[in-house]
């Protein structure tokens, strides 16, 4: 009797492991994979990677969108659109709405947050404003209201002749007869701007309300008996702390911003404000496709869109990282 | 914990992207099935009562914009095919926006039979006037009275839906335009409508004496100004300057007839008669600022202004009609000549599984009961002719209508460029700006002629040449 050659061993004990691998692919295992990942995966190809690459075939043709014949132009649809002045001044009336609105929504719903949950009296247990229940349910209100029916509302608040902030600032003794708010360069973005800003401060506020709950009362008290005021322990602590929701809510308004669709179109329907400055991307998108028929044009649009929500995501996370938040965040 | 968080951003990423990218481009999503060939189907015998050879037991398939005028007239049409064609039915559904609803089925090469391509989200119809029936044939057809249907129509209501010579749409609704005011207000001051502009800046010195104004807008409906000064323009200048327009001609907005009207409106601004503030107010709050707060005079708009503004109209306002005014008494194409538009332009789409089924209900609509039907419910007057009585149903704006249309005779004319390039969101801009005095005459035209300029010279818009 002699013993095998000890590749021979080597190789049998492979074998008996693919065959136990295979053994191990019971139905169970196989209708797992197929629900939790081939379905999903499939949904996510049909509906997710197979339109981008459509859009991105159908932003290379002059596809009328009404019809099933087109031809492609190359990168033609790309040079139009970025020597078009229209599609210019939507892409910068974008890049405003992108510096402005997610800073201003951030900073307004954390003070409001630090308020209701750790501003309260610097007596006894850490705890926010008397009645902070109330105001937060109240600063939640406007998200609950649907963006048509806002952008309905303060189209009437802002109207020149009988609207509310008119109305108020001539019982105050202003002149602001007939001023149109919504009317004028000069105010017609940083009156959209006030809109969208209006609706999401609640939002944003819940969010890092929850954020903040998150963190130990002991940090709190901790701090307050070394001696820190309420504006260094927002600083020093409560930032710090939930930095990940904030790097969140900054992407998620910078998408956002990025749209901005319905506030746009039920502020100024039809048009795109006065002298185009609350035009953006979305909105000339809809024209050229469904007013003028250049779907190939619109598609080419789109992805110019979709790039630079990526880049600014992309943005978000660098600048995150290199400032030492945590890897990745939490989203 | 590790492994969760960045499966957590993976996903966030992915809804990002495709928050990002899916959302505009639903539009392209839907396309997946651009494909498919022409379809003739089956067809029915032809003969008198069926001059299009409606197909025995057959569907026709309706999309009708639902608006202001609704869907039941369509829907009396439907009935009345159904009673003329037993066994075959017509489907009639409602929507309030054809271009998007219906973008995927044109693409795909399954549209509706009938389409009322009406209301702010048509399709632009130079997209698809390849795709459409040449609806000759339905106007050349009898009526179901047995009198052929281009005998029964008023004058010059083809040439809005007539495209490079062929007759793509039908405007099924008579539009007309012209200023439109108080008929009591007027009465009760001794004013009449003015014939001229400069009758017309004396009314507006006379407003502002009454703490009125002469003309007021809105930011959405400031497009109502150029279709005043157009139609104020070409009867100064005849057809010249409407062809010119149509065709994007150069220095087409530097007419000497468009200039005075420029410059005659630009007064008006100058001098106050514009209550300020439209570019910042919604349209349908500045027209009840005219027919029902009465803070203005005049009102350029369509003749469905009537209908539109039914419940916020002053009692015994009379709302009345009166064409737009002329530059000098002596234009070339007369005070009375008119600007007569059409609405609800109904199309046969060429792929379509049932043409005949869509032009047989065209047919029917176009017959007396279902034209007077539409006149009697609606208070407008279809293209076909005598559906409106003299009392017209007690109506004074449908009254002063017809007499408007009988004074002008031949003398009507329309025009399509606007809508035919999709141009009305730039026209906003421009004339917010105008009429609320940041702009000037001069500045107008050459805003005017800069968007003209700019299609004319972007080949991958299709022109059409109107004559």
């Amino acid at each position: 009797m002699s013993l095998p050659p000890p590749t021979a061993v080597l190789e049998g004990g492979r074998k008996a492991a693919i065959q136990s691998r295979r053994k191990n692919l019971t139905f169970d295992k196989v209708s797992f994979m197929v629900v939790f990942l081939g379905i999903p995966l499939a949904i996510y190809l049909l509906f997710v990677i197979w339109p981008f690459l459509q859009a991105f075939v159908y932003s290379l043709t002059d596809w009328s969108g009404f019809s099933p014949n087109y031809k492609f132009v190359g990168l033609d649809n790309y040079a139009r659109i970025f020597t078009d002045d229209q599609f210019l001044k939507a892409l910068s009336n974008n890049v405003i709405l992108l510096i402005v609105v997610p800073i201003v929504t951030v900073v307004l719903s954390l003070i409001l947050a630090t308020l209701v949950t750790v501003g309260g009296s610097s007596k006894g247990q850490v705890k926010g404003l008397k009645n902070s229940s109330f105001y937060r349910v109240v600063s939640f209100f406007p998200y609950t209201i649907p963006a048509v029916a806002i952008g309905i509302m303060w189209g009437q608040i802002y109207d020149p002749s009988g609207g509310l902030l008119n109305g108020a600032l001539n019982a105050l003794g202003l002149n602001f007869k007939d001023y149109a708010w919504l009317g004028n360069t000069s105010t017609a973005m940083a009156c959209s701007i006030f809109v969208i800003i209006w609706g999401f401060v609640g939002f944003y506020m819940v969010l890092f309300i929850a954020g903040i709950k998150g963190i130990p009362a002991e940090l709190f008290e901790a701090a307050r008996i070394d001696g820190a005021g309420r504006f260094r322990t927002a600083v020093s602590i409560t930032i710090p702390m939930i930095r990940d929701n904030i790097q969140t809510a900054y992407v998620y308004l910078g998408i956002f911003a990025l749209d901005a669709f319905v506030y746009m179109a039920s502020l100024f329907p039809n048009a795109g404000g006065p002298e185009n400055s609350t035009l953006v991307m979305s909105q000339q998108l809809f024209f050229t496709a469904f007013q003028r028929g250049q779907f190939g044009m619109a598609t080419a649009m789109g992805v110019v869109l979709a790039a630079a929500t990526l880049l600014f995501s992309g943005l978000v996370f660098l600048v995150n990282k290199l400032t030492g938040g945590s890897e990745g965040g939490r989203l | 914990m590790n492994v969760q968080q960045s499966f957590a951003r993976r996903g966030f990423l992915r809804g990002a992207l495709a928050t990002a990218v899916l959302a505009p481009m639903g539009g392209a999503l839907a396309s997946c099935a651009s494909g498919g060939g022409t379809t003739t189907g089956p067809t029915g015998t032809v003969s008198d009562a069926n001059p299009f050879g409606v197909p025995d037991n057959s569907t026709v398939d309706a999309v009708i914009f639902k608006g202001g005028y609704g869907i039941d007239y369509v829907d009396f049409a439907g009935s009345l095919f159904n009673k003329n064609h037993q066994g075959s039915t017509a489907k009639i559904s409602p929507s309030t926006a054809i271009s998007t609803e219906l973008q995927p089925r044109f693409a795909g090469g399954n549209p509706p039979d009938l389409v009322d391509n009406s209301g702010a989200q048509s399709i632009g119809i130079s997209t698809i006037l390849d795709q459409l029936e040449d609806l000759q044939p339905v106007v050349d057809a009898k009526n179901l009275e047995g009198t052929p249907i281009k005998d029964t129509l008023y004058e010059g209501v083809l040439t809005p839906g007539t495209f490079n010579g062929k007759l793509v749409a039908i405007n099924y609704v008579l539009t007309l335009f012209g200023v439109w005011y108080s008929a009591t207000l007027f009465e009760a001051n001794g004013w009449t409508p003015p014939k001229t502009w400069d009758e017309a800046f004396e009314l507006g010195e006379k407003a502002k004496a009454k703490g009125k104004y002469l003309f007021l807008w809105g930011k959405e409906a400031a497009s109502y100004y150029l279709e005043l000064a157009l139609s104020s323009a070409i009867k100064e200048g005849g057809d010249e300057v409407r062809v010119a327009l149509e065709n994007l001609k150069e220095d087409s907005w530097k007419h000497p007839a468009l200039t005075k009207v420029f410059e005659a409106l630009d007064k008006h601004v100058k001098a106050g008669h514009f209550k300020p503030g439209g570019s910042g107010t919604a349209f349908t709050a500045a027209q009840a600022q005219w027919s029902n707060g009465q803070e203005a005079l005049l009102y350029p708009s369509g003749s469905w202004i009537e209908n539109e503004m039914k419940d916020q109209t002053k009692a015994d306002f009379k709302m009345t009609g009166a064409p737009v005014p002329t530059v000098t008494s002596s234009s070339k194409l007369g005070y009375e000549a008119l600007h007569s538009g059409g609405g609800e332009p109904f199309i046969v789409p060429s792929q379509a599984k049932n043409k005949a089924g869509g032009k047989e209900i065209l047919r029917i609509m176009l017959s007396k009961d279902a034209a007077a039907n539409f006149a009697k419910t609606k208070l407008a007057p279809t293209i076909v002719k005598g559906t409106v009585p003299a009392d017209g149903f007690g109506s004074t704006a449908l009254v002063s209508q017809t007499k408007m249309l009988d004074a002008a005779g031949k003398n009507v004319f329309n025009w399509q460029f606007l809508d035919l390039y999709g141009m009305n969101k730039d026209v906003l801009v421009v004339w917010n700006a105008f009429l609320d005095g940041k702009s000037n005459a001069a500045n107008l035209a050459n805003d005017m002629q800069k968007m003209s300029d700019k299609i004319r010279n972007d080949s991958s818009i299709k022109k059409v040449e109107i004559k």
